[in-house]
């Protein structure tokens, strides 16, 4: 018992520390889209060779006393001062860089999202390090060696792990520029947020389908997808690229008249409808992985439909109602990702 | 402690070798440059051996980042995983490694008595500083490089300290920290990354200079092992020859300062280092000093031939010559003056001798500065002890026959001692003496066969056969070797009969001579070189003499080269005097310099004014390099002037801000503008035709006329934007 109290002291006082550190850095840092660099912000130690550097001045400082030599003894003022100009050096360097990022990115899990961050640079600065500060170990650093005048941009990783919206937390921004005897830092806060969709997963065909009269019974999942559309053809289009080679109207291609895709009504005032309760999984996770496919899919192919992840009434208004385009498609992940 | 430390770094490494750490092939060339340049450095302290096992380490490294790099060079049209396979070949096991450590270690352990401890200290530093190189692991180990790096260069100020070789060691510091600093910046070219070291350096000077000056002097913590350098200079035993070897060196001797009296003319230079009375038939050397129980007496004796000089210097009349001498490090005990004379001032550590030689206590590893008075013309010693006349007549009888044969001649056709020594002068002078720096070799060092067959020798022929002969004859005589003359440095006031400037005396200026007891008179000093060379006596070397000098030289720059070359002399001459003001002020400076320069400045001293001094000074330096620096970087950051239109948008954004809009770094004007008109549509119109201008100008390729037409449009919109907000209002 009294081991775990002594062990479980320090670690109380960590957290205790923590806390504080983080209240404070949260007023001294806040979160903005835009933060640039000066003596509010940057936090500047000496690094663990800086103090080894430190030592060894101490040594030198000790050969020369005890040598009575004074051409040593110069040598370490020259050395001590050297570590204060650097101290300065590095906080110039580091000092007056301006970055710009968007706080929220979306993407899928499993995947990794790229925060892009915009460096500008009013004159050149030297090895300008990034990565999260909460990082798991499969981030890295992003290295910036040599940062001229100009804007430059750089993509910072994040490993997205499960779905839903996430705090990315603060970027860490470092230099040990000059002789790597001072480290320059300062914890940004961009509001980072990482907003992770469903990772798709392929539904292969026959496991589900949207209208009950479907008859393909194509084994090319495509078709799977191509569902909604099948029922009346409508009008010929012009090939745009991207849209499936199975639509394609062959005939007229054939004939020379033009590279045509064909296109079908949907079934008259039918509209198509996504269904959680409909995806053949029990695993809810896996239901939504589907559903993620499918939104990508059919948004793909410009078709109409509507999500319903809700069942119960209450909900009803967060179902999103039938539509097509890039927005909707946007809206519906966001949807699956906050379920 | 460093062997420890060697240890320690070896354990820790087998711990941690996580990420591998690979430098550039750039990098590593450079470190190994730096590397070689470092050991160059101390490479004179160093024995032939670790010289050797060093030059092979550093030809293996080198021949283990050719190779490497030629595996580079092949493997980057292949995958880029094999090119980290190749790195290995860099690193050789450590089992080779360790084994050739323990090795080494070994030998210096077995040869620490016969170097001395300081130096195999200094060995086994430069053994790891090698060996580390072929175990770049991590980023932590080329630091651990580094440093060693740098404490080679610290101790290798330990045995040199002049001008030269303080700016050499600076010079290389700067290498060192600009291999480092390759590491960070490695775009940047070599040359420019030792610019920026040597301004971060010249940055810190001003907060080095002031910790100099003002940071207390403390007293050595603990023993340090002293160095053992090569004894440079004069030996404490003579034979004929020995000082014409000692001539061929340039090397400074010591230099002497007789602020703005005048300095004795050149004949009267006669730097007194040694007395030799014991000949032993072969060669002269000192006689062994009273054992320490005289030690007493041998002071009390000493003191009371001070008090007789001054009272003989105040009865004749004699001015004091007040001279401050500066010895370069000999590693020897002697010290110059001259005779007779007084030491003054901080007497600490200086010794006088009966025979009016000084001393230092200890051996002479740094240059060290003392005081004296000269009383020139005043005798030495009129009283001769007993027990010392016995010594300075003494000689092994059958020695040298047919010398004791000429004395005994000389003994009775001369009765008066000093024309009896006049005598012998006049022989030298009349035969066919010669005077060189390649005496023919003598069998047994017999002066017989000089003085008779040979007859050519240097100063110590002559001295000693002159001693020689004055023994036989019943003087007492003895040998004195020292310093003769010196090279004046400085200018001479001939109106106001003023001179600034100090005296160098060279290893080359080094003599010898004889004294002999006369009664009444005391000690004469004879120099017998002068009645076969007057010129060396008078004022120097002869052209000749230089000449032979430096063809027995293979220097670059011959010393008759320097002497008879106008500009080559100016510049060697300024160096000296540069050379000398450094020696002077940062070699020499001590406590009691520190505690008067804070006494000039700031008046009495306490204790607490001291601290505050400090504390004062070292803020005001730091506060000075602070505004340098920011001063520096606020000059670069306006360095690109804004043009007119670009001024009169960012008034115009200075005025939209204090409305509450904000212009993002990273949003284009376009993207303002609009947002402009979202929240302030009463101002859009206004805003959205400057910001069209100001896209114009900034983007668009215009001519001259046309920009000025536009800027002109664009003052006329800026002032439209200020009326519709003052409306607004």
């Amino acid at each position: 018992m009294a081991i775990t109290t002594i062990f479980s002291l320090p670690k109380s006082v960590k957290k205790f520390f923590d806390n504080n550190f983080e209240r404070w850095l949260a007023r001294r840092i806040p979160a903005r889209q835009e933060h640039q660099l000066n003596s509010r912000n940057i936090m500047i130690y000496p690094t663990r060779f800086g103090l080894s550097y430190l030592s060894f001045v101490i040594l030198v400082f000790l050969l020369g006393t005890n040598y009575q030599n004074n051409i040593i003894l110069l040598f370490s003022y020259l050395l001590v001062s050297l570590f204060i100009s650097v101290m300065l050096h590095s906080f110039y360097n580091f000092s007056q860089l301006r970055f710009y990022s968007m706080s929220q990115q979306q993407g899928f899990s499993e995947g990794t999202l790229y925060f892009p961050i915009q460096v500008i640079a009013k004159k050149t600065h030297f090895d300008i390090n990034f990565y999260f500060t909460n990082a798991l170990s499969g981030n890295q650093n992003q290295t910036i060696t040599q940062c001229h005048e100009g804007s430059h941009e750089i993509k910072l990783p994040y490993q997205a792990s499960s779905r839903g919206k996430h705090q990315v937390g603060r970027v860490t921004v470092f230099s040990e520029y000059s002789l790597g005897i001072f480290k320059s830092k300062s914890v940004l806060d961009f509001d980072h947020t990482a907003l992770v969709y469903p990772k798709p997963k392929r539904l292969v065909a026959g496991q589900y389908q949207l209208s009950s009269q479907s008859e393909e019974p194509n084994t090319d999942t495509r078709q799977t997808v191509n569902i909604a559309g099948t029922d009346d053809f409508s009008e010929l289009r012009s090939f745009v690229r991207g849209e499936s080679r199975a639509r394609t109207a062959w005939k007229q291609l054939a004939k020379g008249q033009g590279h045509f895709t064909k296109h079908y009504q949907e079934g008259q005032g039918q509209l198509q409808w996504l269904k959680l309760s409909e995806m053949p999984s029990n695993d809810i996770e896996e239901k939504l992985a589907y559903l993620s496919f499918l939104v990508i899919e059919l948004s793909a192919s410009n078709e109409t439909f509507g999500l319903e992840i809700y069942t119960d009434t209450a909900n009803n208004s967060a179902n999103i109602a039938p539509n097509s385009g890039a927005i909707h498609q946007q809206d519906c992940l966001t949807a699956l990702a906050l379920y | 402690m460093i062997f420890f430390k060697n240890k320690i770094t070896k354990a820790d490494k087998n711990k941690r070798m996580i990420n591998p750490f690979i430098l550039s092939t750039k990098n590593a060339w450079l470190l190994w440059l730096c590397q070689c340049l470092n050991i160059a450095i101390i490479a004179l302290e160093l024995s032939t051996w670790m010289l050797a096992i060093i030059s092979l380490s550093l030809a293996w490294q080198a021949l283990l980042l050719h190779s490497s790099r030629d595996n580079i060079d092949k493997m980057s049209s292949k995958s880029a995983n094999k090119s980290v396979g190749n790195t290995k070949a860099r690193v050789i096991s450590p089992i080779i490694l360790s084994t050739f450590a323990l090795m080494g270690c070994v030998v210096i352990a077995i040869t620490a008595k016969q170097v001395g401890l300081l130096l195999s200290m200094v060995h086994l530093l430069c053994f790891s500083y090698v060996l580390k190189a072929f175990e770049l692991r991590a980023r932590r180990d080329f630091y651990q490089l580094l440093l060693l790096g740098l404490f080679i260069l610290a101790s290798s100020l330990i045995f040199r300290q002049d001008l030269a070789f303080s700016m050499i060691t600076v010079a290389l510091l700067v290498i060192n920290l600009a291999v480092l600093l390759q590491l960070f910046s490695s775009h940047k070219s070599f040359t420019t990354n030792i610019k920026v070291i040597a301004i971060l350096l010249a940055q810190s000077t001003i907060l080095a200079i002031v910790l100099f000056l003002v940071f207390p002097r403390m007293s050595p913590f603990w023993q340090v092992p002293l160095a053992k350098s090569a004894e440079t200079g004069l030996s404490d035993t003579v034979k004929p020859g020995d000082i014409a070897n000692l001539t061929r060196s340039t090397k400074l001797a010591f230099r002497a300062d007789f602020g703005q009296q005048q300095i004795p003319g050149y004949s009267q230079l006669y730097w007194r280092a040694m007395v030799l009375e014991n000949y032993d038939g072969r060669q002269w050397s000192r006689q062994k000093t009273a054992g320490k129980r005289q030690d007493k007496t041998h002071r009390l004796k000493i003191e009371s031939a001070e008090q007789a000089l001054l009272f003989d210097a105040n009865k004749m009349g004699v001015l004091p010559l007040n001279y401050q001498v500066t010895v370069e490090p000999s590693f020897q005990k002697y010290l110059f003056s001259l005779a007779p004379a007084l030491a003054y001032g901080e007497r600490k550590g200086i010794i006088a001798q009966a025979d009016y030689t000084f001393s230092n206590e200890k051996i002479i590893t740094q240059a060290k500065s003392y005081q004296l008075s000269s009383y020139l013309t005043v005798p030495l010693a009129i009283e001769l002890s007993l027990n010392s006349k016995q010594i300075n007549l003494n000689y092994p009888a059958g020695s040298n026959p047919r010398l004791e044969q000429l004395a005994l001649q000389l003994q009775h056709n001369y009765v008066d001692v000093q024309a009896r020594a006049q005598a012998i002068l006049t022989l030298i002078n009349k035969g066919k003496y010669a005077y060189t720096l390649q005496p023919p070799l003598l069998k047994n060092n017999s002066l017989d066969q000089f003085f008779f067959d040979t007859q050519s020798g240097f100063c110590v022929h002559y001295a000693s056969a002159f001693t020689f002969l004055m023994r036989a004859s019943g003087i007492p005589a003895r040998m004195v070797t020292g310093y003769l003359g010196g090279e004046f440095n400085g200018v001479v006031d001939a109106q106001k009969s003023i001179t600034t400037g100090h005296l160098s005396i060279y290893q080359y200026d080094a003599h010898a001579w004889s004294e002999i007891w006369v009664a009444g008179k005391g000690w004469l000093r004879i120099d017998p070189t002068g009645a076969v060379d007057p010129q060396r006596v008078n004022s120097g070397w002869s052209s000749e003499l230089l000449q032979e000098q430096s063809a027995l030289n293979n220097e670059l720059l011959s010393l008759y080269q320097m002497k008879n070359n106008a500009w080559l002399r100016a510049i060697r001459l300024q160096f000296d005097a540069l050379d000398y003001q450094w020696t002077r002020w940062v070699i020499g400076f001590n406590t009691k310099q520190q505690l008067d320069l804070f006494n000039s400045w700031f008046g009495k001293m306490v204790s607490w004014k001291l601290a505050l001094i400090m504390a004062i000074s070292l803020v005001v330096s730091m506060v000075m390099l602070m505004l340098f620096l920011h001063l520096l970087n606020r000059s670069k950051r306006s360095q690109l002037p804004l043009a007119q239109w670009q001024v009169i948008y960012k008034k115009a954004l200075g005025k939209l801000a204090k409305q509450g809009l904000n212009k993002p770094v990273a949003m284009t004007v376009n993207d303002f503008s609009k947002k402009v008109r979202e929240q302030c549509p009463e101002l859009a119109i206004a805003f959205t035709r400057l910001s069209a201008s100001y896209s114009c100008l900034s983007y668009k390729a215009l001519t001259l006329d046309e920009q000025d037409k536009l800027i002109l449009t664009m003052q006329r919109q800026y002032r439209h934007l200020l009326q519709t907000m003052k409306n607004k209002h």
